[in-house]
């Protein structure tokens, strides 16, 4: 608990996952590079079906049935590639090394237990020899998140309000000292002042305990409140990630622009806010060759139709798009004309 | 506490309702009997030189209420009756109070009935998880196969089977009673061998019956629960395995609860049948006999004691919900 | 997941018909064992419908071989006055077919009416109905038949089709409340409601198409249910006698061929059975596939 420093650092490579399917194996993620900085908060947005939460999962090797990640890495500081480890040493790894948060709305606790309880049996999981320790250690995170410790571990998840369960949810996933936190959708289905709460607490928390922490959500907002850095994901893909402030401000991937063109703002008419046209891809329509995003870009060129665009890097970000390069300017005063 | 109370309560509310409800179907069918019996009894009676009072009053005694009496006064005459427990005289044991024929017969069910019930739903629920853990493979397929068909195949069917085989092809079991009838009763040896002996077959048939239903009870339970939130929830913060089957198998076996209740009910339903084809002297037994011997007043008692035991058995089950969840025990969900 | 219940195109619902016959197609493919379900089940419907026609009215009687052993002639032997028992199957098979049909439609009626109802009206009439329904499905539906029959012998199809369908529609209707207040709770009643359907098309059109699958399984499993108690009350001989019924047979097999200590009338009481088993057999297949289909949770897998 003195280790603020083993902030861990994650590098994912290449990584792809698939599902079987009638139709075959498809990919829910495919070649996805990206780098968690040690002691950053990083933030994956996308719609549903982008392949955020799978990615979320690949970090803790837990990819569900009928899914399996077919290629890549996930290295870890200090445990290795996730992907290779099985069975105890996998299991070991999760809760210890890496904490999961869920989702809010998804019931996370065991409804026939106390959180008391199930927390012993985190501990005896883990082979925590001084439960009473591991005890004080949960009423006294949950007590810094505003609750009251002993009554929330007498609980029943049914007497916890959302915000409350969702607090717990974050207790479970720091108490046996992980310094590496997923979250996945952390404040989705919230109401917005619990979920300002929620965020702080995350904010907190990450800087307090020294923590390499990665946010899933499908809300801009989030990101924009938490994150360090961005990754935005489409169709399986990240397409565009780079330093929140920067691509926020100036998004370069088409598909970034659509959605931030799509946020209503406080000043200014809301018909400015616009909607980006079509649907997101589902694991079966999505293109198997050419750009993912095509069928809704604005800056569709006949090469999208045929080629793959790699993720190249442009300065501090690293871009997916044909339309994205050294003539990026002179493009888009092509297609705005 | 208090919630267990208002739960207690309305069962019972509920119970008395449908002791009431079964009592007057008795009462109306008693009365409505072709033919008469009553006032061929009291005919009878009467022949034998007694008074017409005298064997009105005679009759009244067998079945709890004056055959001379008008509707109304007879059905509050039967429930009072009833009310202070007393059922009637038993026409086919002469002499005897109908409510010793029925707790003499009643040891006979029940034991069997609770025998096999635990041990088909031991077996079946163990059996419910393979089933749902191997569900894409070929043992949970056979397993959930085999659950459906001894599910869906009706107890006398099972019972005439074994029956067929272990008493007629192989007779190593005896085929009816329930002890050998040439051994002094007793806390002997060889009388509870020949007891255990003579129960074999009913209980595995009652067992059998409603293995099927558990198995798929519980594996389909346990399918929804493995794709509840919490357990993934609890494989990602590294939960052992054994701490998960835990949380699975608690959780899975909860909704069974309810059906125990419904499946004691049946099981009183199938006893007749068991009890008729190895001929023992339960319940069942007791209800068909008091049919085909015209003892109507044996036979609303049966019907009776039979309801009961399905209502204690449903109070029962839901008792034992209300201690192993919380949330019902709160008052959190209201079903 | 696949059955919709807002209004949509009628080309929207001839693609969701295409799909669902794709879907009970592919169901069947992937266990060809549920194939043999619908087979044994056509195959008892054209026993029921044509078997007796196959026979005399008053079937032959051979009283030299009383009891026969199983022969090339009689495959099950015969019966205690030396009729054919694979006759006295078949002739009998109608009658279980008829009582079955009668059955099902007064639960599936009942059934339906009264969950429908039900769920559809809540407050005060929901709460006497499913009181009403939870008793009928906790008195013991057998003990009650039995009673019954001291003061009616109910042993015509048409009466025992009867009998049994009023006591069988208890989970018929409680599976129906139970769909249609989970679909009142999406929401879908009200939104079809603002959209200005009326009350009749709601249920008629959206309702009922979504529930249909629901109500003819426990259709099924009640029907069977109804074909057991049948043939149970005649084996346990509290109804008049007829020659041709499984009931009966199963009765003079066990109580007057003494079935179950000699081996003479093992034949006799085991055609009978065995058709029992066969008619599960293409039941629980039927409703396995039909469970798979219309189950997107187990489709998933």
């Amino acid at each position: 608990m003195t280790n603020a420093s083993t902030a861990p650092g994650v590098r994912i490579g290449d990584l792809t996952v698939v599902y079987k399917t009638q139709a075959g194996e498809l990919p829910a993620v495919s070649g996805v590079s990206l780098e968690l900085a040690p002691g950053s908060i990083t933030g994956v947005v996308g719609e549903s079906g982008s392949g955020k939460s799978t990615l979320a999962l690949s970090l803790l090797n837990a990819v569900q049935s009928p899914g399996r990640i077919s290629g890549g890495s996930v290295e870890i500081d200090g445990l290795g590639d996730v992907v290779g480890l099985r069975g105890e040493s996998l299991r070991k790894a999760r809760g210890r090394h890496i904490g999961y948060v869920f989702q809010a709305a998804q019931n996370s606790l065991n409804p026939l237990k106390t959180v008391g309880k199930q927390l012993l049996d985190l501990g005896r999981s883990h082979g925590v020899d001084d439960l009473r320790g591991l005890v004080r250690e949960a009423k006294e995170l949950l007590g810094r998140m505003g609750l009251d410790g002993a009554r929330v571990l007498d609980s029943h998840q049914h007497e916890l309000s959302g915000g409350m369960r969702q607090r717990v949810g974050i207790m479970l996933a720091l108490v046996l000292n992980a310094h590496l936190v997923v979250l996945d959708e952390p404040t989705t289905a919230l109401d917005m002042i619990t979920q300002a709460t929620i965020l702080r607490i995350i904010r907190e928390v990450h800087e307090e305990r020294g923590l390499t922490t990665l946010v899933i959500t499908h809300d801009i907002g989030v990101v924009a409140e938490v994150a360090d850095r961005l990754a935005v994901m489409y169709g399986g893909r990240i397409v565009e990630q780079g330093p929140t402030g920067a691509v926020l401000g100036a998004p370069s991937h088409p598909y970034t622009k659509g959605l931030i063109k799509a946020i209503p703002r406080l000043v200014g008419s809301l018909d400015e806010a616009r909607a980006l046209p079509g649907r997101p891809p589902t694991l079966a329509t999505v293109p198997t060759t050419g750009c993912v995003f095509r069928e809704r870009c604005a800056e569709r060129m006949d090469v999208c139709d045929s080629d793959d665009p790699p993720a190249l890097a442009h300065g501090d970000r690293i871009v997916a798009c044909h339309a994205v390069g050294t003539s990026e300017p002179a493009q888009l005063q092509e297609e705005v004309a | 506490m208090k919630q267990i109370a208002r739960r207690l309560a309305g069962h019972l509310a509920r119970g008395l309702a449908m002791i009431l409800v079964v009592t007057t179907i008795s009462f109306l069918i008693i009365r409505s009997i072709p033919g008469d019996p009553m006032a061929a009894k009291a005919q009878k009676l009467m022949e034998q030189g007694m008074s017409p009072e005298q064997a009105d009053r005679a009759v009244a005694v067998l079945y709890g209420f004056l055959p001379s009496g008008g509707m109304w006064d007879q059905y509050v005459d039967y429930m009072t009756g009833l009310a202070r427990l007393d059922l009637g005289q038993s026409l086919t044991v002469p002499g005897t109070g109908v409510s010793t024929v029925l707790l003499g017969a009643a040891q006979w069910t029940v034991l069997p009935v609770l025998a096999g019930t635990l041990l088909s739903f031991l077996l079946g629920v163990t059996m419910g998880v393979y089933a749902a853990i191997k569900r894409s493979g070929k043992l949970g397929d056979a397993l959930a196969v085999s659950g459906s068909l001894l599910h869906g195949v009706p107890q006398y069917v099972l019972a005439m089977l074994l029956a067929a085989i272990f008493t007629t092809l192989i007779p190593i079991l005896p085929a009816g009673g329930t002890a050998d009838i040439m051994i002094e009763p007793g806390f002997n040896a060889p009388y509870i061998g020949s007891l255990i002996e003579h129960a074999t077959l009913p209980v595995v048939t009652y067992a059998l019956a409603s293995y099927g239903g558990w198995i798929l009870a519980m594996k389909s339970s346990v399918v929804t629960v493995l794709g509840d939130d919490f357990i993934l929830a609890a494989e990602l913060r590294g939960l052992k395995r054994s701490f998960i089957f835990r949380y699975v198998a608690r959780n899975a076996i909860l909704p069974l609860f309810t059906i125990l209740a419904l499946s004691i009910g049946l099981l009183f339903g199938g006893a007749i049948f068991i009890e008729k084809i190895f001929n023992y002297p339960g319940l069942g037994l007791l209800l068909i006999d008091s049919i085909s011997g015209r003892d109507y007043a044996l036979m609303g008692g049966a019907f009776l004691l039979i309801t009961v035991a399905i209502i204690i058995a449903n109070i029962a089950a839901d008792l034992l919900y209300t201690v192993i969840d919380p949330r019902v025990r709160d008052g959190a969900e209201s079903s | 997941m696949s059955v919709t219940i807002m209004p949509e195109a009628g080309g929207a619902h001839a693609t969701l018909r295409r799909n669902f016959w794709r879907g009970v197609w592919r169901v069947m493919k992937r266990k060809p064992s549920r194939l043999v379900g619908v087979v044994i089940m056509a195959g008892f419907a054209f026993m029921g419908i044509a078997g007796p026609l196959l026979y005399p009215a008053q079937l032959p009687r051979d009283t030299d071989a009383l009891y026969a052993p199983p022969s090339w002639q009689h495959p099950f032997g015969t019966d205690f006055e030396g009729t054919d028992v694979v006759a006295l199957v078949v002739t009998g098979s109608q009658y279980v077919l008829l009582t079955a049909v009668i059955t099902a439609v007064i639960t599936v009626v009942l059934g339906t009416g009264i969950g429908l109802f039900s769920g559809f009206k809540r407050g005060r009439w929901d709460t006497v109905l499913m009181r009403v329904t939870d008793m009928k499905l906790t008195i013991p539906g057998l003990p009650l038949l039995l009673v019954l029959s001291t003061v009616w012998k109910f042993s015509a199809a048409f009466e025992m089709g009867l009998v049994l369908g009023l006591l069988g529609w208890g989970g018929v209707a409680r599976a129906v409340r139970a769909q249609t207040l989970s679909l009142r709770e999406r929401g879908f009643i009200e939104a079809a409601r603002g959209l200005g359907l009326s009350t009749t098309h709601i249920v008629g059109r959206e309702l009922l198409p979504s529930m249909a699958p629901y109500i003819a399984m426990n259709a099924l499993i009640a029907v069977t249910g109804a074909v057991y108690a049948q043939v149970g009350l005649f084996f346990l001989g509290v109804l008049p006698f007829e020659a041709s019924n499984w009931g009966v047979m199963l009765n003079t097999a066990v109580f007057g061929g003494g079935a179950l200590t000699t081996t003479a009338a093992l034949p006799y009481l085991m055609a009978p059975l065995l058709a029992i088993l066969l008619l599960t057999l293409g039941i629980v297949l039927v409703v396995d596939a039909m469970d798979e289909i219309f189950n997107p949770r187990l489709r998933e897998e």
